[in-house]
């Protein structure tokens, strides 16, 4: 049976690139657990679960492919995306008092639908397309296309001012897979500029969540249209 | 000492029989464990057994209005359980002699006939909590049947069978065939359809006395004596199978025994029921840290069944996993 085994089944992938994948899998099904966060809260706390998988992603391709950059990349990256944004998300939360922003525009089970299947078109069409990773296997390219587009699911399904802020957090961290895969020698500077890009971002959310609280004592988007005149 | 070598036939004969004796006493555990950690005392570790003892010396009572069906549905179902050891790995690594008549879908067309029977049996009483319950078991298995298919997809694409045995020889071919993404996510796919199908905790509460929340308790509620015993007996069967198919076809298929002999057989009898114990353990621990889900949430748990099943099968279409 064993001679059988060997002869007719589809390779194995080798450790590296399993675990590889297997860190690129965790990003996606963080990204899945969000839509399933009922609190805030968690929300933020998955996000920086996520950071701190791509975190990881970073130095275990800069431990085995010999890219030194990475090392400072991920040491960036884990004290801006799992300590320093999370925390003043929190922080911004914490003043806000508000726990529980109910804010599916569907029920779970259908956005998770919705979400497999944005994936796995994102599966297919990067499939198709003919980008050759020499470095990381080209499966996590396909799983960060998907998280990509959860992400912008879980934007659109969530009317909640958190849901998108962590939705559009959550995307950086689909592109730095992406650029993991496609691109692991990217210049650093190139890299410390999506960072940068993302430190904007956190800033411009945090006065769009304090201004909107603030205006109507709520967290979710759906009185935005109450704001006229 | 003379090494004593078991005939074929009588090993699968043994593998039968394995389920049906320990299926009481893997219930029993369990219950004995989750009253620890709830902090009772709880009940005998044997006292399954009493039980079905009980119940057979009781009478039969049916329904005036029940056909045969109330009485031949416990008895085929339970048949079906007797059949389904024989064709998967319970103690043997090496296929045995009727270990090709089914595959996995074989398997799970008659796990899928005991259940249909048990349902029919049960809305054949008339009883509304009964009939609740059958409805309910049948919507439940309809909504977890895709994660079970694309598990078997998975299982088909990685072996290019689907056959529980090569499975079960994939994942001890290699480490790297046991850490693959794709084996790793069907796993844990396969880990949430066993919580529903032996109605733990999210899905159903074990020990429960509120009809409301019933799915597979509520369909037991009408039957007395033998046919009752029965009833349980095969529930405690299909746990101990479908944990048999969880840790010696999917997550640990070690410890089977690889040759006749008579010591090798007994030795996997025993690391069986030890692999089988620590399955029920975590789902204790799960029943004792979670909460029931709501009847119309449940939904959700099963979606998230199919997300791992399905990335499973997409990892491994795009050449990885």
């Amino acid at each position: 049976m064993a001679i059988l085994l060997a002869s007719s089944t589809p390779p194995v992938p080798s450790t590296f690139s399993g675990g590889a994948e297997a860190i690129a899998l965790v990003v996606l099904l963080t990204e899945f657990a969000m839509f399933r966060a009922p609190l805030s809260r968690s929300q933020i706390r998955l996000y920086g679960f996520q950071s701190l998988a791509v975190s990881a992603l970073a130095i275990l391709v800069a431990a085995t492919q010999h890219v030194p950059e990475l090392y400072a990349l991920a040491g960036l990256s884990f004290i801006l995306k799992v300590l320093l944004v999370p925390g003043i998300m929190l922080r911004l939360l914490k003043d806000a008092q508000i726990d529980l922003a109910a804010s599916n525009r569907l029920g779970v089970a259908s956005m998770v639908l919705l979400a497999i299947a944005a994936s796995v078109f994102g599966f297919f069409v990067v499939g198709r397309l003919p980008v050759h990773a020499h470095v990381l296997p080209a499966p996590a390219l396909g799983l960060a296309a998907a998280e990509i587009l959860v992400a912008f699911l879980l934007v659109i399904l969530r009317a909640d001012v958190v849901s998108q802020a962590v939705g559009f957090f959550s995307l950086e961290n689909g592109v730095s897979v992406a650029s993991l895969v496609v691109a692991s020698g990217l210049p650093l500077i190139l890299e410390v500029a999506f960072l940068f890009d993302l430190l904007v971002a956190v800033v411009v959310f945090g006065v769009l969540i304090r201004v909107h609280h603030g205006r109507t004592r709520t967290l979710s988007t759906d009185t935005l249209d109450r704001l006229r005149g | 000492m003379v090494a004593v070598d078991l005939a074929p036939a009588s090993i699968q004969a043994l593998q039968v029989l394995t389920i049906v004796v320990f299926a009481p006493l893997v219930s029993g555990v369990i219950a004995h464990l989750e009253a620890r950690l709830q902090g009772r005392r709880g009940p005998r570790i044997l006292q399954p057994y009493y039980d079905l003892g009980k119940l057979f010396r009781k009478e039969t009572l049916v329904p005036t209005d029940a056909s045969w069906v109330f009485v031949v549905g416990p008895i085929l179902a339970f048949t079906c359980y007797l059949i389904v050891p024989l064709l998967i790995p319970v103690l043997t690594a090496y296929p045995l002699p009727l270990g090709y008549m089914g595959d996995i879908l074989g398997g799970g067309f008659i796990l899928g006939l005991a259940s249909f029977s048990v349902a029919v049996a049960a809305a054949e009483s008339g009883a509304p909590y009964a009939q609740l319950g059958s409805s309910r078991a049948m919507t439940f298995g309809a909504l977890i049947e895709p994660s079970i298919l694309f598990v078997t997809f998975t299982v088909a694409l990685i072996t290019t069978t689907d056959l529980p045995y090569f499975e079960a020889a994939s994942a001890r071919a290699s480490l790297s065939q046991v850490v693959r993404p794709a084996h790793l996510l069907a796993v844990l796919a396969f880990f949430l359809v066993v919580l529903n199908d032996t109605s733990r905790i999210p899905v159903e509460t074990h020990s429960g006395t509120l009809e409301f929340g019933m799915i597979d308790e509520a369909r037991t509620l009408e039957h007395s004596g033998p046919l009752f015993a029965l009833l349980k007996w095969g529930s405690a069967m299909k746990q101990l199978i479908l944990y048999v198919l969880l840790v010696n076809v999917f997550a640990a298929p070690w410890g089977l025994a690889g040759t006749t002999a008579l010591g090798a057989v007994l030795l996997a009898i025993a690391l069986l029921l030890a692999k089988a114990f620590a399955v029920g353990a975590i789902f204790t621990v799960i029943d004792n840290s979670f909460s029931k889900l709501r009847l119309f949430k449940i939904t959700e748990f099963m979606a998230a069944a199919f997300l791992l099943a399905i990335l499973a099968v997409l990892v491994l279409y795009l050449g990885g996993g």
